[in-house]
């Protein structure tokens, strides 16, 4: 039973508070969260999603420069107090198209009204966004305007949506959709370790099929993969039928309406990574060159975007040098290195050096710095999963299908 | 070219672009709402000029402005006709309806005109803001209208009405029975939302009312799927407790084959889970260590952490392996249907969005799937760590106890645990030790390589994390200790020549770890392994960091007489060390000085001599050290050692003279057998929240019972009409305590005959217990009682004589009194001024010497003489407060000598005194003007025992501030130079202090904490029965007060486990001898770290001879301390 909801900004003001049952939580728990934050580093990154407060139990996530904060005194599943507030934070994004500080405090009135709708005496309510829309419109140029001119606007629905009723909550009933239209999102992300003997430790794909669909009435969709097996992991979203993936691994669903994601999977124990990053440390008498090579290893046969890379120095660098023949470096306050390469050129292979000036008494660097790899490829889907075909039950026959993949960096990382 | 700069007109541009986008909406109310003036808006005629003004108000709400001045306005404004002012008043409404309850009520009526609109959204929202307002005298209305919305056509109303339930529960304590029936009526709803939501109120209604459960069982299972995620989460929850409670355990399932011995073996043989314990020496004691772990485990999980120690004398961990065998009645087949049903039906939703379910479904199948199948949880969860990041910490805490108890599960998946350079320093920590977990032959090589790569890393203290990891790997895999020795004397000899950086901490961290890993590994079988510790020797002219030092020289003197190269090495070593003695620190002179010893005491003849040489000149520097407590051991050194030369002693230690036996044994003395690191012994049921902060949060609820819930019922799928029988039949299962067990009341009662003798010794100069004193007295004048002061000074005095004559005159008296008792309930104004009678004040004196015999605190152990060497150490909470400050906690030790020998300089000190940063979070916590004490130490230390005889039992008194009233504190306790780490558990009992008040004050400050200030829990209580027998034993032919004596064990239950003042004990007007319904215990206390009361009282139901009902109800402002006190009292009245 989550008590109470804060919005917090990024310098520690509460934007919103929202009480959610008669135990009403002093917004003065949000000066102690603050001063714990403060107390760990200040990173709001990287504070625990669970902590024991004096008082309360507090759930947080942060997003986008805000941090979510619900407090409770009861014992509850932790993990439920987390997907709720990741949940809000996905409704305000959707909502207010992104999130941030100013966004939130303009349409308050909205966050608000959400809250209410989504929470009810601390347990989660109504948290499926297509409802969401019907019982709550978001903000729109057109309402916006409307309010301008005419001078009032309400974006609370006077009738209760139907959806609330159906055995498919997630779905409109009575759509009408003039674009016929469904397009298919293989969207993956890379992970990898490089040991720091150069040694691919781990490499796999974390996928996530992303579909967009604007179908009128109730159209049966199924998705089938012409490699199914080698998907490790799945989650679903709760569209998707049991039965037929167990039996025969085809997902069979009734789509909401407009993008959602509806299935999440891994693969895993791949063998090829595109790019390569050697990263070379020698150290002696104070000081230590850097030399980093970057470079195309597999050729996943589309052209590799937006490659960048980025590490954090050691504490005991006392000052930095380094340039690039390619791209561009930024070395910030904090010691954090960032070299964005774009695409790799055709003539040269992109390298980075410099010299790197180590505290004084110390004569080598006895601790390396990870390097954090990022790019992008459109067109592929790494892991090799295919989509075989996509079949519409009870549809009329003009229609529009798209496929696409993009394949990003994850967790690429590799070790000096 | 410049990303910083395109980034600032980035963010200039969308500022820019955001003003724009700004226009329309509420941005401008937010930024100044108060910028006109809201009341005239409030009463506007213009729907749109009220909404702005509520709008204002939120915006006030939102920036934490207290505006319910606004509230008869606003209240007005629910009956408008448009939804958006209707909403945004709502909204108004429950932030304030509880500060503005006369006000609140003006609204009632709107709502309930809404009731009966046509529009389902206005009924539902009328029903929701009306049941959130959360006033007493609202809530018969509320569940009014519950009933009717129940019968709702739109199941969105029906849902709404459903969470209401939860909403009105506390206000209604008396209506239990309605709402159960509701719940019932809910559970057996055609729309799935309102099933779903019915699983939340049956689990805050009704939890322990699992009969309710099983007329829907199964169709619950089958809709489990179809359910909205939130519902799935509560209902996979309900359903596992309902299994549970019919069928018990599986027999196939983890739990189970742990408890059954002879099966172990074979069963986790044949499944092949457990190939890797049968290969190696050492692992075969990992068998019954992990055997313990998860019979404990489960033990945990139905018992909950602290009735599980009450029940088994938790000391040390030493508990006796018979105990685990529970002798639960036959445990259920997987063949059983319902269980089956269960299992499969959560199975599709370990593929669920909703990281909960998926955590609940797979604690379903952790608990109660059979052996082999339990891998099927495996992959869902690995998968949660990639797939929703912000639960990476809760699911890699529950992920490390699976991965202990069952480490065959995670083994092939180690890739899924190294560490990315992106994760905080706690889930690294979390990854290390599951890694360290679940490392197989087959994995080790990568795992090492692994952890190669992180002692690179930036994060020092990590790095020291991974050396001990390193450390526990080759205690688990004999296979790779060379490896893992050669990796760590590396480091150890590496870091000692770069440490003179700044970093230095960090560094010597690393390298104390390292040889600490090195320590452990080498433990297991010295002899093999006397190169490392000679080249660990060799380091010590390099390794400048004193604690590295002080344990080299430690395992130097452990093992100088092992092998074939130390006896070489030792004189050289040894002549190093004195060279350097008088350079060193206090740690390392001490163990230089325990080598030395140990060295002659192991040397053989031919070395003799320069031993002694070499012992005489450390002892001659030692005797005049600046430290006082080098000197004495070099004394004492000297003393044992001088009688003979170096060949007496040899006789001597072979004769068993006295001085060379004494001197072996405290220098050679048996090591207790030490085990893999300490792991917590707490577990908590899977996905909780307790099992994430590690403490039983408040409301934490252990499994039932195994097949605690009878068949009473005809069979899962009833007809519709057993529902009221069901009902019935279910709450008298309730009643009468579905739980089957009678063990720990009858160990707790024997726990309390044994000390009795002990409180007799200790001086319970204890206000609380003196107060019992006029409780009869007072009864005289009416049922209720008020001590006053003067009674109190007056038994203190005259205690010890009256003493004495207890046992010579009770009997009659306390016929004497019953009568008394009986005419006073019959005739209500008898009363007398009582202190002026001293036959009365003799009668009273009885009572209080009765009490204070069984007013007994609980003895806890500290230190187990076998752990401790022969020191005992057991402490008792004392009901006297600090005279230095509120926040800490008086404490008696019982010091007590079990062994032979003479101990001496026995000190108890903080185990932490270098404060980390829990401690420093705790000094946040704090208000600051409240922290009186320094923050330096914790603990108040004690004058230290300079000797203690074989036999000697010595009390101290101890101050204590513990850092949370339920967390352990570690204490350090000294002696013969040695220390011991122990952990002092606090008891909340004695986080209070008593004050003293009288009945009406009493009634009218609890009638100021309702509401969420107050919270009830019943359980059944059974010790009177054995006092009744004792009493009926004594004296046969006269009748006894039996109520009496209920009220007065009672009464000594609750003084000898919590610190708190009798305020006074309504007697039942009922003519029955034997019936104690209406009983009433009224006790006050206040916290004292923040002097806020805490009202507790006690209610008793039932006859005097069976086991009573007793709702014990705790009103107090600090909610949690409330609850956590509440839990304490149920489990000791239990």
């Amino acid at each position: 039973m989550l008590q109470c909801i804060f919005l917090l900004s990024d310098s520690g003001e509460v934007m919103l508070e929202k009480q959610m049952t008669g135990h009403r939580v002093d917004r003065s728990i949000c000066g102690w969260f603050w001063d714990y934050v403060i107390s760990q580093g200040g990173d709001s990154t990287k504070i625990l999603p669970v902590i024991a407060s004096p008082t309360h139990y507090i759930f947080q996530i942060f997003r986008e420069g805000i941090t979510f904060l619900a407090c409770t005194q009861v014992e509850m599943p932790p993990l439920m107090g987390i997907e709720f507030l990741c949940r809000v934070a996905d409704v305000l994004t959707g909502y207010l198209g992104g999130l941030n500080e100013d966004l939130i405090k303009d349409n308050f009135i909205i966050v608000y009204e959400l809250l209410d709708e989504m929470m009810d005496n601390g347990f989660p309510l109504t948290t499926v966004p297509n409802i969401l829309r019907e019982m709550i419109a978001p903000p729109n140029i057109v309402s916006k305007v409307l309010s301008v001119v005419t001078g009032k606007s309400s974006n609370v629905s006077n009738i209760l949506p139907d959806a609330t009723a159906s055995p498919v909550p997630w779905r409109k009933s009575d759509l009408k959709s003039s674009s016929n239209e469904v397009y298919v999102d293989l969207i993956e992300e890379l992970d990898a370790i490089l040991s720091r003997e150069g040694v691919l430790v781990k490499c796999e794909v974390y996928g996530e099929v992303h579909v967009n669909s604007h179908l009128p009435g109730f159209p049966d969709l199924t998705l089938s993969f012409a490699n199914p097996s080698i998907l490790n992991d799945v989650r679903f979203h709760p569209c998707v039928r049991f039965r037929p993936w167990e039996g025969e691994q085809i997902l069979s669903f009734v789509p909401p309406d407009g993008e959602f994601k509806l299935a999440s999977y891994r693969v895993k124990k791949l063998k090829n990574i595109p790019i390569y990053v050697k990263p070379q440390l020698t150290s002696s008498s104070g000081h230590c060159r850097v030399n980093v090579l970057v470079g195309i290893r597999n050729d996943p046969g589309k052209v590799i975007e937006n490659i960048r890379v980025q590490f954090q120095l050691p504490s005991c660098v006392e000052s930095v040098d380094v340039s690039s023949n390619h791209g561009t470096v930024n070395v910030l306050a904090d010691k954090t290195c960032f070299w964005s390469i774009g695409r790799i050129p055709k003539d040269k292979s992109p390298s980075l050096s410099g010299n790197l000036v180590l505290e004084l008494g110390l004569d080598r660097l006895p601790v390396f710095p990870v390097f954090r790899v990022g790019f992008k490829i459109v067109g592929v889907a790494l892991s090799g999963l295919q989509i075989n075909k996509l079949e519409i039950k009870n549809m009329p026959a003009r229609l529009y299908k798209g496929f696409r993949a993009i394949t990003k960096a994850g967790e690429y990382e590799v070790r000096s | 070219m410049f990303p910083q700069f395109g980034a600032a007109t980035a963010d200039s541009l969308s500022r820019a672009s955001t003003l724009v986008f700004r226009i329309g909406t509420d941005a401008h109310l937010y930024d100044d709402p108060d910028d006109v003036n809201i009341a005239p808006l409030l009463d506007s005629r213009f729907d749109s000029e009220k909404c702005e003004a509520l709008k204002r108000l939120l915006a006030l709400i939102a920036q934490g402005v207290d505006v319910c001045n606004f509230f008869p306005q606003v209240v007005k404004n629910v009956a408008s006709q448009s939804l958006e002012v209707k909403k945004l008043a709502y909204l108004y409404l429950l932030q304030y309806a509880e500060k503005r309850p006369n006000e609140a009520l003006l609204s009632i009526n709107c709502f309930q005109k809404d009731l009966s609109d046509l529009n389902p959204l206005v009924r539902a929202w009328a029903l929701r803001s009306m049941a959130g307002i959360h006033l007493h005298v609202v809530a018969p209305l509320v569940l009014a209208a519950i009933r009717k919305c129940a019968r709702d056509p739109s199941s969105y109303v029906r849902k709404c009405a459903v969470n209401a339930l939860s909403k009105i529960l506390d206000l209604l304590p008396e209506e239990n029975t309605d709402l159960e029936e509701l719940v019932n009526i809910f559970m057996s709803d055609h729309s799935l939302g309102v099933v779903g939501a019915s699983a939340v109120a049956f689990k805050t209604v009704c939890l322990k009312n699992l009969s309710l459960i099983s007329k829907h069982f199964r169709r619950l299972c089958e809709s489990l799927p179809d359910i909205e995620e939130w519902g799935q989460i509560t209902l996979i929850e309900i359903l596992l407790r309902y299994v549970i409670a019919r069928h018990g355990l599986v027999r196939e399932s983890i739990m189970f084959t742990s408890n059954a011995t002879e099966s172990f073996h074979s069963t986790w043989g044949s499944t092949g889970l457990f190939h890797t314990f049968d290969n190696h020496n050492s692992s075969i004691e990992n068998v019954p260590h992990d055997f313990k772990e998860n019979s404990l485990m489960f033990k945990n999980y139905i018992e909950g952490w602290e009735e599980c120690l009450l029940q088994h004398g938790f000391t040390n961990g030493n508990v006796g392996e018979d105990q685990y065998h529970l002798n639960y009645v036959a445990p259920a087949s997987i063949e059983n249907d319902d269980v089956r049903i269960l299992l499969q039906c959560t199975l599709p939703l370990l593929w669920s969005q909703n990281s909960a379910v998926v955590l609940a479904a797979v604690g379903v199948h952790w608990i109660m799937a059979p052996n082999e199948k339990v891998q099927r949880i495996v992959k869902p969860i690995l998968f949660l760590l990639r797939s929703f990041p912000d639960s990476k910490y809760v699911v890699l805490c529950n992920i490390q106890v699976f991965a202990k108890v069952l480490p065959s599960l995670f083994a092939p998946y180690y890739e899924d645990f190294f560490v990315h350079s992106s994760e905080i320093y706690q889930i690294r920590a979390l990854k290390l030790e599951i890694l360290s977990a679940i490392v197989t032959d087959a994995s080790s090589q990568f795992i090492l390589d692994e952890f190669q790569d992180y002692i690179k890393d930036q994060d020092r203290r990590f790095v020291a994390d991974t050396v001990a990891a390193i450390g526990i790997c080759a205690q688990r895999l004999p296979s790779v200790v060379d490896v893992c020795l050669e990796g760590l004397l590396g480091l150890a000899s590496q870091e000692s020549s770069t440490s003179n950086a700044s970093q230095k901490d960090g560094e010597a961290c690393i390298l104390v770890q390292a040889i600490m890993s090195i320590k452990s590994i080498i433990k297991h079988s010295p002899a093999r392994h006397e190169k490392v510790i000679a080249r660990l020797a060799r380091n010590l002219d390099v390794i400048k960091e004193p604690a590295a030092r002080a344990l080299i020289i430690w395992i130097v003197g452990e093992y100088c007489s092992i092998g074939q190269i130390m006896p070489n090495i030792i004189p050289n070593v040894l002549k190093f060390l004195a060279w350097s003695f008088s350079s060193e620190i206090l740690e390392t002179k001490h163990q230089i000085l325990n080598t030395a010893i140990k060295v002659v005491l192991s040397a053989r003849n031919e070395d003799m001599l320069v031993f002694e040489k070499i012992l005489n000149y450390i002892l001659q520097l030692a005797k005049y050290d600046i430290d006082y407590d080098i000197r004495d051991r070099a004394r004492m050194a000297e003393k044992l050692l001088s009688p003979c030369n170096a060949e007496d002693i040899s006789r001597k230690l072979q004769n068993g003279g006295t001085a060379g036996e004494i001197l072996e044994n405290i220098f050679r003395g048996n090591k207790h057998p030490s085990r893999l690191p300490d792991h917590d012994f707490r577990f908590y049921l899977p996905g909780s929240l307790s099992h994430v902060v590690l403490h039983a949060a408040p409301g934490y609820d252990p499994l039932p019972k195994p097949c605690s819930l009878h068949d009473n019922l005809p069979n899962g799928i009833a007809d519709e009409d057993a529902t009221s029988g069901s009902l019935d039949s279910g709450s008298s299962i309730d009643e009468s305590g579905s739980y089957n067990d009678s063990d720990p009341s009858v160990t707790s009662s024997v726990e309390s005959d044994g000390n009795e003798l002990a409180s007799d010794s200790h001086d319970p100069n204890n206000p609380s217990s003196s107060s019992i004193t006029n409780i009869d007295e007072d009864r005289k004048e009416n049922s209720r009682c008020h001590p006053s002061e003067s009674s109190f000074v007056y038994d203190q005095s005259s205690r010890s004589a009256a003493e004495n004559l207890t046992t010579s005159i009770s009997s009659d008296l306390a016929d004497l009194m019953s009568r008394t008792a009986l005419e006073s309930w019959l005739d209500e104004h008898s009363g007398l001024p009582s202190a002026t009678k001293p036959s009365e004040s003799s009668s009273i004196r009885i009572s209080v010497n009765d009490l204070s015999c069984t007013v007994s605190p609980k003895l806890h152990t500290l230190l187990d003489p076998t752990n401790g060497n022969g020191l005992k150490v057991e402490y008792s909470f004392l009901a006297e407060a600090s005279k230095h400050s509120p926040f800490l906690v008086c404490i008696e030790l019982l010091l007590s000598n079990c062994s032979n020998e003479l101990l001496t300089a026995i000190t108890v000190e903080d185990g932490e005194p270098n404060k980390s940063a829990a401690s420093s979070m705790q000094a946040l916590e704090k208000p600051e003007s409240l922290s009186t004490t320094d923050e330096g130490s914790t603990i108040i230390p004690i004058e230290e025992i300079t000797r203690l005889e074989p036999g000697q039992t010595i009390k101290r008194t101890l101050q204590v501030q513990f850092q949370h009233h339920l967390l352990p504190l570690k204490v350090a306790v000294f002696c013969n130079g040695r220390r011991y780490t122990a952990k002092l558990w606090p008891d909340i009992g004695y986080f209070i202090r008593p004050i003293s008040m009288n009945g009406n004050s009493f009634v009218e400050k609890e009638s100021e904490l309702k509401g969420m200030f107050e919270c009830t829990k019943r359980c059944s209580f059974e010790g009177h029965i054995e006092d009744l027998k004792h009493e009926e034993q004594k004296q046969s032919s006269l009748g006894t007060d039996k109520i009496l004596l209920v009220s007065r064990s009672l009464a000594s239950k609750v003084l000898s486990h919590a610190n708190v003042f009798l305020v006074s004990i309504d007697m039942p007007v009922s003519f029955s001898d034997d019936d104690a319904s209406g009983l009433r215990l009224r006790f006050s206390s206040e916290i004292s770290r923040i002097s806020k009361p805490c009202l507790i009282s006690i209610v008793a139901e039932g006859k005097c001879s069976e086991p009573l009902n007793i709702s014990v109800k705790v009103n107090c402002e600090e909610t949690v301390f409330g609850l956590n006190l509440l839990n304490r009292f149920v489990a000791f009245l239990h």
